[in-house]
């Protein structure tokens, strides 16, 4: 978290505070104006790869298979929310979530932090720092209890690891007849130095439309997301392809991930009339750079008997940039063929990394008690030629286009 | 003896029934109206007065009858479904009070509240406007 994530919490902190003394002076107020809630994640990962780390995000420097045997760190998180009513309009939220991070910590950070201003009873507007709805569970991907799986699947989540921006949205819901639906504006930015081995990353001018249509126990999500990202540090490669006149200035411009406009459609459908819920969500994102354009799909599906929920999920990623042929070696003198052929080869181990894989899982909800669950979930996984996956941490001996398998067991809770 | 069984097992079984003040207008609703009420989903009536929910308490007989008859929702699915709205600041979950006893006066005492209640509860003070 930035200097900046930090005043903008203190910021919200204080206008709530602000906000409670002038509230609490008020007799009229019969119910309790704060209201406390959390929940959280204990789990365990084992990976069949014992030469690379499977891990649920590119925030995580570590996982379960090279650095771990069994990893807590891929699942488990603890998260506390503050909710604070100061009228029937206005209201502030602050949601802190712990859970492993790029420096191999638990350090609480900052998930949402806003202020809510409720115009109508179908119309409000929030600022501060508020979630980047990208996908169909965005809201509340990393509340455990409230998704059938483990974690939602890496095909499709992992592709946009950010979760929140610091900025304003705009939700109105429309009632036609028996369908309601949500029109939801979004813009902000999101400067980011969480990743490990530091890199950081900066994306201004996000913005995105959202539309969530529910219909009896159907509903349907259709997002639209875009933003200027720029990574750095900057990647050594490209200046040294640009050395190579207008063809490696080309080469290098076109993936440089340096103020790249990067543009995300997602569409997603589920159905859920209680004793059995299926969904499927489709992603395919354009980052003009060296991640390519790549597209995320899963469909999932499970029966509920009693407190146990049995589930299926198929899932696949695919990058449409995997390779480049380079520069054209033919027309340079040989003593800059030999180098140029090298900066081809390193492009080549760049683009060979973005993710491909598909993942047939099969996993167990149990309600065991009252706001508890446990979840047993295995996953096999089918690396795409040549590419590591969403895998981390890739050792010398891993052999890429193979298969692995993972098992999973959480305990989710919330209070 | 097995007729006395089911018999008996039917008595036992909550009969639970969706009520408004008989000074509402309202007179009838569909099980869609009355969950999306419930869930948060739809804050009018059809006629376009306010709807306001009241709840029963978490673990009450009554509550989870209503939720599994007209939602098809187990306690576990209705707490992960407001877990995902709390958790969002979406929203929270209607006020609930401890029992049908106490949803009822809060029926009669506002025009505007919908509650659920154990059907040998209705009177002439209430209206039922969905039952199973």
């Amino acid at each position: 978290m930035n200097a900046f994530s930090y005043r903008l919490t203190l910021t919200a902190l204080l206008a709530a505070l602000c906000v409670a003394n002038a509230r609490a002076e008020d007799p009229k107020s019969g119910t309790s104006m704060f209201s406390f809630s959390g929940f959280g994640t204990l789990g365990v990962v084992h990976s069949s790869e014992k030469n690379a780390d499977f891990t649920s995000s590119v925030f995580k420097p570590d996982g379960a298979g090279y650095s771990e045997s069994w990893s807590p760190g891929v699942d488990s998180r603890i998260g506390a929310q503050l909710t604070a009513r100061f009228s029937r309009q206005f209201s502030a939220l602050v949601q802190v979530v712990a859970e492993q991070r790029y420096d191999d910590t638990y350090k609480p950070s900052v998930e949402w932090a806003n202020i809510k201003y409720q115009f109508t009873p179908d119309l409000s507007a929030r600022i501060g720092r508020i979630v980047l709805p990208v996908y169909m569970v965005s809201d509340f991907r990393k509340v455990g209890y409230a998704n059938p799986w483990v974690r939602p699947p890496t095909e499709v989540y992992g592709t946009n690891p950010v979760t929140n921006i610091d900025g304003t949205d705009l939700s109105y819901r429309l009632h036609l007849g028996e369908i309601t639906t949500t029109l939801h504006g979004t813009y902000g930015r999101d400067y980011t130095s969480d990743y490990p081995h530091g890199v950081s990353s900066k994306a201004r001018d996000v913005w995105g439309i959202v539309d969530t249509t529910e219909y009896g126990a159907a509903s349907f999500y259709v997002s639209y997301l875009q933003s200027h990202i720029s990574l750095r540090p900057p990647i050594a490669l490209f200046d040294a392809f640009r050395q190579f006149g207008p063809q490696g200035i080309a080469i290098a411009d076109n993936y440089e991930l340096i103020d790249k406009t990067v543009r995300v459609v997602t569409l997603g459908a589920s159905y859920d009339p209680g004793n059995w819920f299926s969904m499927a969500e489709w992603t395919h994102s354009k980052y003009h750079s060296f991640l390519g354009k790549s597209t995320g799909w899963y469909v999932s599906g499970g029966y509920r008997i009693g407190r146990f929920t049995p589930y299926i999920t198929d899932a696949q990623v695919t990058n449409a940039i995997t390779s480049d042929p380079g520069l054209t070696l033919s027309t340079l003198p040989p003593y800059l063929a030999v180098p140029a052929a090298a900066l081809n080869a390193g492009l080549n181990q760049v683009l060979a990394r973005n993710p491909v894989q598909r993942t047939i899982s099969a996993g167990l909800r149990w309600d065991f008690t009252k706001n508890f669950d446990f979840k047993l979930q295995c996953d096999h996984t089918r690396l795409g030629p040549g590419s590591p996956g969403t895998l981390i941490n890739v050792q010398p001996g891993f052999r890429s286009g193979g298969t692995l398998n993972l098992f999973s067991a959480t305990v989710d809770f919330v209070f | 003896m097995g007729c006395a069984v089911a018999l008996s097992s039917t008595a036992v079984r909550a009969d639970v029934v969706a009520v408004v003040s008989s000074k509402s207008s309202i007179t009838t609703l569909t099980k869609n109206q009355v969950i999306d009420i419930f869930l948060g989903r739809r804050i009018r009536f059809p006629d376009g007065n306010p709807a306001v929910p009241i709840d029963q308490a978490e673990g009450s007989a009554t509550r989870n009858e209503f939720y599994e008859r007209f939602a098809n929702m187990s306690p576990a699915l209705l707490k992960a479904f407001w877990s995902k709205i709390i958790f969002t600041g979406r929203g929270l979950p209607p006020q609930s009070v401890a029992n049908s006893m106490e949803a009822k006066k809060f029926v009669m005492a506002n025009l505007n509240t919908i509650g659920y209640i154990d059907r040998s509860m209705v009177d002439s003070d209430v209206k039922v406007v969905l039952a199973p």
